[in-house]
């Protein structure tokens, strides 16, 4: 069979690889480009290791022909890190002790950072949903759903911040509230 | 690892004619959830196949529309998609229910509904959803198209002709006094292949049920209409005592059509009991 080439864009970057029509993007991936944060776990869309963000839909890209990314944007957990700091949702499974070998956190990572995009406040149970193309034989998944929350949390505590700050300044600045306005709930 | 060709269409014209030359050696990639499993396993479906042929940039076979009543879904539309769709999610919400529970968010990223029905597994989801809701499903060549009602055009694959592409599947929104569910029975709550599932429609007037559609699917060898359940719902109030009938008809029918298997113990009671549920579920009983 010829190889063909095939142009799209990874972690930023333009990229031209040379490849098999039969080859997997996660193949390409891993072996030809060198980014091994894409796991092969199961290889049938099943386990969710392998998933990166392909035009900004979390994916398995062991179901995915390298030959089709082309003119597409490929994201993995490579393009994550700004500047050589963490992203705040690398930090956060840090922080949540949210991996142990670290084999499935990958793709944990980029299916957790699609679905922030889209929506920036879940609920605990949007999580678990969201996160239920993908699996974790260590961590019993709590940590994982922890992780993403707080992230989701941080923003609106933000927010409430923000807001308690604007109704500090009304009120004349240092006075203590009777009661606090706003509750934290999640 | 099989080796192929890969191609990329280009247009829905240029498919037609290419699929027409190529019948034998090629094979239609949509989302790929399935086809590649397929080379994967290397299964009869994909044995001769020299080329993979990649419809999934031509923008015409994706997209939900609704004109007069009646709901168009371009095949190439993914199950996130449907299960999203506000048009869907007012018109038929049994298939928007059926489509978010298709395996895991990547695969709903990717995968068709004009794949999951081509492909035509017994346990594929929005088929026993289209199925219940009486749906039509367009195949178009070089030669034109056809309508064929989906009853008749599952299981899938034996029915396309040469150079024939699934287009477009519509079907009649619900009306206001339909009343629907989809619920299915997997191994695990995430992530499942449906071991049973079922979709029921009930239109109901003055408390009495006047039409009922009800679908199971996987625990046949097609995803069917149970026409004795229907009946034993129609004309009366949908008490414990007619949902209780109705389930066990279509477990009667399970066992009619597939006979006595090592799983019928287990089976025959959870058909029925999913079918139960599916009903209430309708109702909002449950």
């Amino acid at each position: 069979m010829e190889k063909m080439i095939v142009n799209f864009i990874v972690n930023d970057e333009p990229v031209s690889v040379s490849v098999y029509p039969h080859e997997t993007l996660l193949r390409v991936l891993r072996e030809k480009l060198r980014l091994t944060s894409v796991k092969e776990g199961c290889g049938i869309g099943e386990c969710g290791a392998c998933t990166v963000i392909l035009d900004g839909k979390a994916v398995n890209s062991c179901l995915v022909l390298a030959a089709s990314a082309e003119g597409k944007t490929v994201t993995t957990t490579e393009g994550l890190m700004r500047n050589g700091k963490l992203h705040p949702l690398q930090q956060a499974f840090i922080d949540h002790f949210s991996l142990q070998c670290g084999f499935c956190t990958p793709g944990f990572l980029m299916t957790a950072k699609a679905f922030l995009d889209e929506n920036p406040h879940p609920t605990r149970e949007e999580i678990k949903m969201a996160i239920s193309g993908n699996v974790c034989r260590c961590t019993g998944y709590h940590q994982i759903v922890d992780a993403i929350e707080s992230l989701s949390s941080e923003k609106r505590e933000q927010v409430i911040d923000a807001i308690e700050d604007a109704a500090g300044r009304l009120d004349g600045g240092e006075q203590e509230c009777p009661a606090h306005p706003i509750k934290h709930t999640h | 690892m099989m080796r192929f060709h890969y191609k990329k269409a280009v247009s829905l014209e240029e498919a037609f004619e290419f699929l027409s030359q190529n019948t034998d050696k090629a094979r239609i990639l949509a989302g790929g959830t399935d086809l590649m499993m397929d080379i994967r396993e290397k299964t009869g479906y994909v044995r001769g196949m020299e080329v993979v042929y990649d419809i999934s940039g031509i923008k015409c076979l994706s997209g939900i529309r609704e004109k007069a009543g009646v709901i168009t879904i371009g095949a190439l539309t993914t199950h996130a998609e449907i299960s999203r769709s506000p048009v869907i999610g007012k018109a038929a919400p049994l298939l928007a229910k059926a489509c978010s529970l298709i395996g895991g968010p990547q695969t709903r990223a990717r995968g068709t509904v004009g794949g999951n029905i081509s492909n035509a597994s017994p346990c594929a989801d929005a088929a026993t959803a289209l199925v219940a809701l009486d749906a039509t499903v367009t195949l178009t060549s070089l030669k034109g198209s056809r309508q064929i009602p989906i009853g008749e055009f599952l299981p899938g694959k034996e029915i396309f002709e040469p150079g024939e592409i699934l287009t477009e599947i519509s079907f009649i929104q619900l009306k206001d006094t339909e009343t629907s569910a989809f619920v299915k029975l997997g191994r695990r709550k995430a992530l499942a292949v449906s071991r049973i599932s079922s979709a029921v429609i009930l239109e109901i007037e003055g408390g009495i049920v006047t039409n009922a559609r009800v679908s199971v699917g996987a625990a046949f060898p097609v995803q069917r209409r149970i026409k004795g359940a229907e009946k034993l719902l129609e004309g009366r109030w949908p008490d414990d005592e007619a949902i209780k009938a109705a389930g066990r008809e279509a477990a009667r029918e399970m066992l009619f059509i597939t006979g006595e298997r090592w799983s019928t113990e287990y089976k025959e009671p959870a058909v029925g009991t999913i079918v139960e549920r599916c009903i209430k579920q309708a109702l909002v009983v449950e």
